[in-house]
């Protein structure tokens, strides 16, 4: 089925078995965290933009750097937190064919998705980083008048990418562990 | 490789790894980069990730986060029962008054969220126990509640709306203004509908009764004093005036779109903290949560699919299918209604936000060539993807409704969104024939367009 934009909550992935529980245990407190940043951020974004509203209607102030302020604040807690919401399943998928597969390669087709979705994120998460690189090195700025430099927005897209890529290898490592140990 | 091949390979891929399960977002932005890879060169390859990023980083496009966090924090309080009990008060003595109440609670509540599941949550959880206790049938119930949220892709602040501004590069003011006139439109035909549908129900249950003395409640008329009247408007009032209020003033062209949704969701929150005491950091908890889970999931499938429409015009994928359309002269209305069937078939498996942003550089190129307004035709096209949202086999609203009434059987429940489909579809050809009920309200507020192509 498709969810579009419901706000209902998605399970949770199953509890993961022994092998990568280690691992599971270090990267969900991060998850947290960014979680936890993310969503300060979403509020002080609002702030800001509310303040930019209120700063031309009563002081007649030009607004220069609130717009871009909000967009670092908003895309960083976008990129970082998409790890956090691929542990709860939550970027949503065609699920039709899952109802038509006989359990067993539906596990096959799982193990496949989250493969493709890892090599796909990693090479992503590759690729944000060369531009980071580049971004530090050539001291990129936005063409603004505030001129901030653009590794701030670079960093934030290559840490969640990476953290991404985390999570879906070890979900890719679940899917591998609970094989070995057929339930 | 010639345009078609490349074109049919690309939509074939598409289509396989999405069917396979794999999150829309990496299908999309991994066919995108294959094909980048294979047929791009290797220069614009690495401009990838900036690629994605430069998309993104559109300050329009960033406002719907806080459209977001607005939604939730209104959804998640105890605002959408209050407005029902609120409407339900001052609209009993109607016939099916209670129907009407519940549609009119998630028109003003849609305006206020901004979107159609969190609607049909808010108001359905409050709304549909309400009506079957007084003997409406659970789909007549059901089908209200369904519709009604559909209106939260329509009326402003509307996620899809602001896509498809920034899609067809439309004014987004403009295109929120003309929204309104519709919307109230098909409130209206939802309104007549309940009423007809309520009096039917009534003198059935009437001549059962008459019969053999079967009583349903649908029988009992509700007393309700003055004083019920008045003891929700304290709480209700502040919510419709500043959120739809100012809202509305703000998008005549006093603040940008971003900046109508930071101060809308900080004017939520705001609000649910004075009025219902959800301030502290654990009651804030859920709603911030949820804001981030929808916005990144939406966000990410946003990103991409720009990425991919980029590669798709890169390879001249969209230009050559939109010549071929355009090359067809189709008639205006055989072009109008064969794309808008597209959007319905689409929207059995895809939300919204994707039919747009990887359909609108084909379809739009030939609608203005056959002279369509665009801001008249987001409106349509919202519509119709709203009926994508109820309609079988697959209406989001379907399942929000099931999750919140698992009583009444899912057959019950599609049954009964049938007719207001079909209401739907009336509306886009009254629509079609009247096209001044969404462009007047739009002009009269910010001039007529400058030839709005």
């Amino acid at each position: 089925m498709v969810h579009g934009l419901d706000t209902v909550g998605t399970a949770s992935e199953a509890v993961s078995p022994e092998d990568t529980a280690g691992f599971e245990r270090f990267i969900a407190p991060i998850n947290y965290i960014v979680v936890v940043f993310s969503s300060v951020a979403l509020v002080i974004a609002s702030f800001v933009l509310s303040y930019s509203v209120a700063s031309r209607y009563f002081f007649h102030f030009s607004t220069d750097w609130q717009d871009e302020f909000s967009v670092f604040l908003i895309v960083g807690a976008v990129f970082m937190s998409s790890a956090a919401v691929q542990a709860r399943r939550g970027h949503v998928a065609i699920e039709v064919v899952s109802h038509m597969m006989p359990p067993r390669a539906n596990h096959i087709r799982l193990f496949l998705v989250d493969v493709a979705s890892l090599i796909f994120c990693a090479y992503f998460c590759w690729k944000s980083w060369l531009l980071l690189h580049e971004a530090i090195v050539e001291g990129f700025r936005t063409g603004s008048t505030w001129q901030p430099p653009l590794w701030i927005p670079y960093s934030l897209m290559t840490c969640g990418m990476l953290l991404l890529s985390i999570q879906l290898l070890l979900q890719v490592a679940n899917h591998m562990a609970r094989w070995k140990k057929p339930v | 490789m010639s345009i078609l091949s490349i074109g049919l390979l690309y939509g074939g891929s598409t289509l396989l790894v999405m069917f396979a399960g794999m999150p829309i977002a990496f299908a999309l932005g991994a066919v995108a980069t294959i094909f980048m890879i294979a047929f791009m060169p290797s220069s614009s390859v690495d401009t990838i990730t900036q690629n994605v990023y430069e998309e993104m980083a559109s300050i329009t496009l960033l406002s719907i986060p806080l459209f977001i966090l607005k939604g939730s924090a209104i959804g998640r309080s105890r605002a959408g029962q209050d407005l029902y009990g609120a409407l339900h008060a001052w609209l009993h003595r109607i016939p099916g008054g209670l129907g009407i109440a519940n549609v009119f609670a998630c028109a003003l509540f849609a305006a206020m969220a901004g979107s159609s599941p969190a609607t049909c949550s808010a108001i359905g959880s409050a709304g549909i126990p309400e009506m079957r206790k007084h003997g409406y049938s659970g789909g007549f119930a059901a089908g209200i509640i369904a519709a009604g949220g559909t209106l939260g892709i329509l009326l402003p602040p509307s996620i899809t709306m602001i896509l498809y501004a920034v899609a067809a590069e439309q004014s987004l003011g403009r295109l929120f203004l003309a929204a309104i006139g519709p919307a109230l439109l098909l409130v209206a035909l939802f309104t007549v509908y309940a009423m007809w549908r309520f009096r039917r129900e009534y003198v059935h249950a009437k001549a059962a009764y008459e019969k053999s003395g079967t009583y349903s409640e649908i029988l009992r008329v509700d007393e309700l004093s003055l004083r019920d009247k008045f003891a929700l408007l304290p709480r209700v009032l502040p919510f419709i005036v500043l959120l739809t209020g100012v809202m509305i003033a703000l998008y005549g062209g006093f603040a940008t779109p971003s900046e109508t949704a930071g101060l809308g969701a900080v004017l939520a929150l705001i609000l649910i903290a004075v009025i219902y005491s959800v301030w502290s950091p654990r009651d804030l908890e859920p709603i911030l949560v949820a804001t981030l889970r929808e916005s990144t999931m939406l966000m990410l499938i946003i990103g991409m699919s720009l990425l991919y429409s980029y590669v798709m015009s890169y390879l001249h994928i969209s230009q050559s299918t939109a010549e071929w359309i355009v090359s067809l002269h189709l008639s205006r209305w055989v072009l109008l209604t064969t794309i808008l069937l597209m959007v319905v078939v689409l929207g059995f498996f895809l939300p919204p936000v994707s039919i747009i942003l990887m359909t609108a550089p084909i379809i739009l190129p030939p609608l203005r060539a056959a002279e369509f307004d665009l801001i008249w035709f987001g409106v349509i096209m919202t519509i119709v993807m709203e009926m994508g949202l109820i309609h079988p086999p697959v209406g989001l609203n379907i399942f929000v409704i099931n999750n919140i009434a698992p009583d009444i059987p899912l057959r019950d429940v599609m049954w009964g969104v049938l007719p207001f489909v079909g209401l739907m579809i009336l509306g886009v050809v009254i629509l079609c024939f009247v096209p001044g009920i969404a462009t007047w309200f739009s002009d009269l507020v910010m001039g007529p367009a400058i030839v709005s192509k």
